[in-house]
């Protein structure tokens, strides 16, 4: 046979192939119509979770992928951002406000049929939270004044928590993910909590009783849920929650992609930023979406330093050098940094117009204890420098660099997390202005774990600019602003606060947390954020606008601020021409 | 090279002639001059150094040069540079024809130091402050990406030579002792010489990358990258000296070095690896290329060359976003220099393959 | 009698002696790749260790089983030779990044390396091949000009710039997937959709990556046809009065595409470089990308691991290679 002929029928099968697959494809998309059930819904995220342990898990990519997976006593209405019954039907408090009972809903179960408890309740307080061997950031907000909780069954669907102290958030606080005890006492009995439900974990061992459960992790690739058959809400109408069947993440590691699979179809949501805001909005009629622009989000970005006086028990050395340290903690190095932060330009530039100014701690997205009135630092550069040559911080030797009064020449570390391309532009624009003023700041990009980790352990850095993200209650931002805190970044875990005005901010918490009363509450928590406006621990940049673009494929959508697109999750549902 | 034969220098000069009647290549060894002119005046030629940014210009496109003002021939000039957005929050430029800057010739501009020693403030061109030129139009911050280009130059284009001229020198060296010697020596050193070629190129550049300090500054990490690159490129090279090396070691005017009492390490810098000359003339043509692509993707990727300083790579990875590409298509621009520059070696070193053919052909390598 | 069987069948079968003779010979080079890996390991800065003690995710018991593992408390020449023992084992280390076992993680990735090698390598061969043959038999025409203009674009156009320009393409048309290797859906597709949709995601990653090896193999498989065309048994044949097809067909293009072969490992192992790139560029889910986010994150096992696992794909592509040329050419025998 010559090679031409092969050739033929090569292209020959090629082609019986491809018109194969058409017919496959034709025969897929016949579906009997029916009722709001069925249909799957896309998501794209950007990493692999790096665990399914919502307990243990510090970064965000594990406590995006569960959070249709466990619920909370307790929950925030999306629109009012009241606290709502959720899995509890209702509470009572006693006279003094230091007793709550919860009764908990009877049709409650995890996802594999078990039967939700009391037990699960004690379980997850007694067992994982209030665990010494367990490393969770939660213990620190249950923890009052070095006291916990007392969490006690009553009978199988009350439980009775006994709180030391007032404590304000409480409710709020009781939106804590609940674990099944029938899965995970015997691996905390063993000590091996710590490292089970990790990525290897056998999905079916993951049991909530969230309306989705996981079913199949490919790493790499995406994650699927199903709908939980014994999901316990039930719509208006009397139908069994939820109508979607199927969820699927995909792991995209660029952001770019997830815009283009957005943009071609095979996801159903993007989170946009300012840069994509020009190319998606005009295309919403002609490619079947919506942009929802649902106003300024939760996550801030600050530019810190390190302000550390301890020494290394080991090594007998300072933890940071005598002279970084002397102008850290100098308040009006700070205060020359923040006059010399472009937010104007940052918003344009990185958010592309869609951002907004941060000067407080408490962002504006948390409406009610927002304060808007701090002080406020203009960007410009000559009030930078005449603050700094006034504290003493001039070019004595006309390198073109700033010395201190002790010819120390004025030069330190800037870094920032590698992988998240807008952290990075605004740390190039913040060091451009700092060279201007004459520091010389070497920029460096380390990994997210490498940063952390020399935040948390070898505390030897000297600035860098990392993110947080807020929510409504000021106390649960008690882990980065009390002094004890571990996430009290500039100076971790003090052992008695530093300066007078961490030792205030103590004290405020303190008080704030005990406070029943929300406007006394305010009181406080407002000159918590006028001590950090003025002292700059962080100095704040610029929050982005939380903007999402959704297809138009939805029921019952109902996007708001708070709870973002998708928060009632349970209750969307698929337009019969998506399925 | 007084030892070499006398032959050769007219076989050498034959081969020039050949290369010489090649236009296309001609051609490519002039883009080279220039490119490599353009890197080391690349302060001098650019209308702003590096880092000199105007951030309310971000993303603005090529500036229009005209030529004419009214209809009449005016000395060239550029109008200012105006700024809205759109209901989308798109950028619109316009021109604003109220403010005009005449293009000025060795304009005093951002100080530099000229060929690394001079400090001089002039610059080939440029506009008047608070006029902006966008030769090729501007990056986020608005940079001029023609200066960066310029700038970006010195790193792509010097890591190629540099890199180059490291590898190949190891490269000599092992493989014309391996060649010399032969037996245990050649042995061992071939044995390593497979253990670096086998791993594939890229993956190798990760580890070792992975192998530097993660707070080296872009100076550091500038000769890091240089040295990771040679020590990957070395290996192919000494394998083919060794060959060439093996047949030469048993020619006569090496038994006659050899009887005439020469040490070993002179035969071998002295006699022998001059004969593999025309063989390394061509492969350093042809593998420089392979050390600019290292370079660009490692920066394309964020390992390499950090900002604010400047290399093609680097650049590019701005173009990695579809959007930016979709709305600021310039940014791809450092992507046609490298394409160019690529370009331009391999047809030189083709050409030159060609020309040094027969030169090949009698030292025994076909 | 079972044993007796075997030793027949290998005795008669010349080709297993010579694959095993291949898998010998290729012991040691794994072993010097390992070296290598080692090697690069100690350079880099830092204790895994101390990272590991800083992981709360790590138990006590797991930080001294990987102690005891790869005797991390030995001087270094024992490490090596317990981090060998444990390589043979196919056990890599744990990965920090992900807190599993790496080689959890690095089965599937290798698998996608391959494949998305292996499609560009095919592409490769099924383009380059008759487009050497087509410009060799119009040598110097248009066509041939073209066709050698556009190899030198091809070779010396960086292969992520390529994919990006693709990326941006396809993303105007929508006509392929972009990024990633399966669609959303794919689980409920039966098998054939599967690997259609696979292929579609693969389109440009493949694509992208081959075209600089078309162009390198065009420009030699052209000069092998000139130099078999202008061999004297061809000049015979056509004084024979055969007519051209059959020449070319029957009598060039075999003694052309023979030298060829050997070149298919050393192809094979250039595409897996490459792909690790395009991968990354192209968000496929292969070895690659994964060894970047390792070298990001410094997961040092991670790192090491995926290097281990590149020289043995190039070792199995070598292989590959070896064989096709002992099939295809009879003038080279098993042994």
């Amino acid at each position: 046979m010559s090679y031409t002929d092969r050739f033929l029928r090569y292209i020959q099968t090629v082609l019986l192939i491809a018109l194969m697959t058409l017919t496959f494809q034709s025969q897929v998309s016949a579906e009997p119509p029916s009722s709001k059930y069925g249909g799957q819904l896309v998501f794209a995220i950007v990493s692999d979770p790096k665990s399914f342990n919502q307990i243990m898990a510090k970064e965000a990519s594990t406590t995006a992928v569960t959070g249709f997976l466990f619920e909370g006593l307790t929950t925030t209405n999306a629109h009012t951002t009241q606290v709502e019954p959720h899995l509890a039907e209702s509470w009572e408090v006693s006279e003094d406000g230091l007793q709550w009972t919860f009764h908990l809903r009877r049709d409650v179960r995890w996802n594999d049929g078990q039967p939700f408890t009391a037990d699960d309740v004690v379980f997850t307080f007694n067992d994982l939270i209030f665990n010494e061997n367990i490393p969770s950031s939660a213990r620190d907000i249950y923890t009052i004044d070095g006291q916990q909780f007392l969490v006690e069954k009553v009978d199988k669907f009350t439980v009775r928590f006994t709180l030391p102290i007032r404590f304000a958030p409480f409710l709020r606080g009781m939106g804590q993910a609940i674990f099944p005890r029938h899965k995970l006492k015997q691996l905390v009995d063993d000590g091996k909590f710590n490292f089970s439900w990790g990525i290897d974990a056998d999905p079916r061992e993951i049991v909530g009783t969230g309306p989705f459960k996981l079913v199949r992790y490919d790493p790499g690739q995406r994650l699927l849920y199903e709908k939980n058959e014994h999901y316990w809400k039930v719509s208006d109408d009397g139908e069994r929650l939820p109508y979607i069947d199927k969820i699927v993440y995909l792991i995209v590691g660029n952001e770019d992609v997830q815009l283009l699979k957005f943009m071609e179809g095979s996801t159903d949501s993007y989170s946009v930023r300012g840069l994509d805001y020009p190319l998606l909005k005009p295309l919403e009629k002609e490619r079947n979406f919506t942009v929802y622009d649902l106003g300024p989000d939760t996550g801030s970005q600050f530019l810190f330093f390190n302000q550390n006086t301890g020494t290394n028990p080991e090594t007998g050395q300072s933890y940071v050098p005598a002279h970084k340290l002397r102008w850290f903690t100098d308040l009006s190095f700070r205060r020359a940094v923040a006059h010399s932060i472009d937010k104007q330009r940052i918003i344009e530039i990185v958010k592309n117009r869609l951002g907004y100014p941060q000067w407080s701690p408490i962002g504006p997205a948390s409406a009610f204890f927002h304060k808007p009135d701090v002080t406020k630092y203009e960007y410009n550069l000559e009030t930078a420098r005449r603050i700094l040559a006034e504290a003493g911080y001039t070019d004595r030797n006309g390198d073109g660099y700033l010395e201190d009064s002790q010819g120390q020449k004025i030069e330190f570390n800037l870094a920032t997390n590698a992988g998240n391309i807008q952290r990075t532009d605004i740390a190039s624009i913040i060091r451009h202005d700092l060279e201007k003023l004459g520091m010389k700041v070497n920029f460096q990009t380390l990994e997210f774990n490498t940063l952390v980790t020399n935040i948390n352990s070898t505390f030897q850095w000297d600035a860098i600019i990392l993110g947080l993200t807020g929510g409504i209650e000021p106390h649960f931002g008690k882990n980065v602003w009390n002094s004890a805190g571990q996430l009290h970044m500039w100076y971790p875990r003090q052992e008695q606060p530093a300066t007078e005005w961490e030792a205030r901010i103590d004290e405020l918490f303190n008080m704030g947390v005990q406070e029943l009363n929300e406007e006394q509450r305010k009181v406080y928590y407002d000159e918590f954020q006028q001590i950090v406006s003025d002292q700059l621990p962080l100095i704040y940049t610029v929050l982005g606008a939380n903007v999402s673009a959704v297809r138009n494929k939805f029921g019952n959508l109902d996007p708001t601020n708070y709870g973002g697109v998708f928060h009632n999750i349970e209750e969307l549902y698929i337009l019969e021409e998506y399925r | 090279m007084t030892n070499k034969p006398y032959e050769s220098m007219s076989e050498f000069q034959m081969a020039l002639r050949t290369f010489s009647r090649n236009r296309v290549a001609l051609f490519c060894v002039l883009v080279l001059f220039l490119l490599y002119m353009g890197a080391i005046f690349a302060d001098f030629l650019s209308p702003y150094r590096y880092d000199n940014e105007d951030r309310r210009y971000s993303y603005c496109p090529p500036t229009q040069i005209h030529f004419f003002d009214d209809g009449a021939p005016s000395w060239p000039f550029v109008y200012g540079i105006d700024l809205e957005y759109n209901e989308y929050h798109k950028r619109i430029y316009t021109e604003d024809r109220s403010k005009k800057y005449p293009v000025k010739l060795l304009m005093k501009g951002d100080e530099y130091r000229l060929l690394g020693f001079i400090p001089i403030k002039t610059h080939l061109w440029g506009v008047e402050a608070p006029g902006r030129v966008y030769l090729i139009g501007a990056d986020s911050r608005g940079r001029d990406l023609w200066s960066r280009i310029l700038y970006g130059s010195r790193v792509s284009l010097s890591i190629g030579l540099i890199g180059v001229f490291i590898s190949f020198t190891i490269g000599l060296l092992v493989g014309g002792i391996s060649g010399y010697y032969g037996g245990r020596v050649d042995n061992i050193l071939m044995r390593i010489a497979e253990m670096v070629m086998m791993v594939p190129g890229f993956y190798l550049l990760l580890a070792l990358r992975a192998a530097v300090p993660p707070d080296f500054n872009s100076v550091q990490v500038y000769f890091a990258i240089i040295i990771i690159l040679s020590f990957i490129g070395w290996a192919g090279l000494a394998r083919i000296i060794r060959g060439m090396c093996l047949s030469l070691r048993e020619r006569e005017f090496v038994m006659a070095a050899k009887s005439i009492g020469l040490s070993d390490f002179k035969i071998i810098v002295r006699h022998i690896l001059p004969h593999t000359l025309s063989y390394s003339i061509f492969a350093v043509m042809l593998s420089i290329p392979g050390y600019i692509l290292g370079e660009s993707a490692l920066s394309l990727i964020g390992l390499g060359i950090q900002d604010p300083f400047a290399s093609w790579g680097n650049m590019l990875s701005d173009a990695m976003s579809i959007v930016k590409i979709k709305f600021y298509p310039w940014i791809l621009v450092p992507g046609f220099f490298i394409f160019i520059t690529v370009i331009s070696f391999n047809v030189v070193g083709d050409a030159l393959r060609d020309a040094l053919d027969p030169m090949l052909k009698s030292e025994g390598q076909g | 009698m079972a044993l007796d069987k075997t030793l027949k069948f290998v005795r008669s079968n010349g080709m297993f002696l010579y694959v095993m003779k291949r898998l010998l010979i290729s012991i040691p080079m794994l072993l010097a790749i390992a070296l290598l890996t080692f090697i690069l390991m100690q350079m880099t800065p830092g204790d895994y260790l101390d990272t590991m003690r800083m992981n709360p995710q790590m138990s006590e018991e797991t930080i001294e089983y990987y102690q005891k593992l790869y005797q991390l408390d030995q001087p270094v020449w024992k490490q090596f030779g317990a981090w060998l023992i444990n390589m043979c084992k196919l056990e890599f280390g744990y990965s920090f990044h992900y807190n599993v076992p790496v080689t959890k993680i690095i089965g599937g990735r290798l698998f996608n390396t391959f494949i998305l090698s292996l499609a560009s390598f095919l592409l490769t061969w099924a383009v380059a091949i008759p487009l050497g043959i087509w410009a060799a038999l119009n040598r110097n025409k248009f066509s041939d000009r073209f066709i050698q203009f556009m190899s030198y674009v091809g070779l010396s156009m960086p292969s992520f710039f390529l994919a990006m320009i693709f990326l941006y393409f396809a993303s105007q048309t929508g006509v392929l997937p972009l990024g990633g290797m399966y669609g959303p859906n794919h689980e409920d597709l039966n098998w054939f959709q599967k690997i259609w949709d696979v292929m579609r995601h693969m389109a440009i990653p493949a694509v992208a990556l081959s075209v600089g090896s078309i162009a390198g193999l065009q420009r030699i498989m052209r000069g092998n046809m000139l130099e078999v065309l202008g061999q004297k048994y061809i000049l015979t044949a056509k004084a024979k009065g055969l007519p051209q097809n059959r020449i070319v067909y029957h009598h060039a293009l075999r003694n052309a595409v023979n030298p060829m072969i050997t070149l298919l490992g050393y192809e094979f192992s250039g595409l897996l470089s490459g792909a690790a790139l395009i991968e990354i560029i192209c968000s496929w889910p292969g070895l690659g990308a994964l060894m970047l986010t390792a070298v990001r994150s410094k997961d040092i096992y991670l790192v090491m691991a995926s290097m281990m696992m590149g020289g043995f794909l190039f070792l199995i592509g070598n292989l590959l290679a070896d064989i096709a040329l002992a099939k295809v050419d009879p003038r080279i025998r098993y042994d």
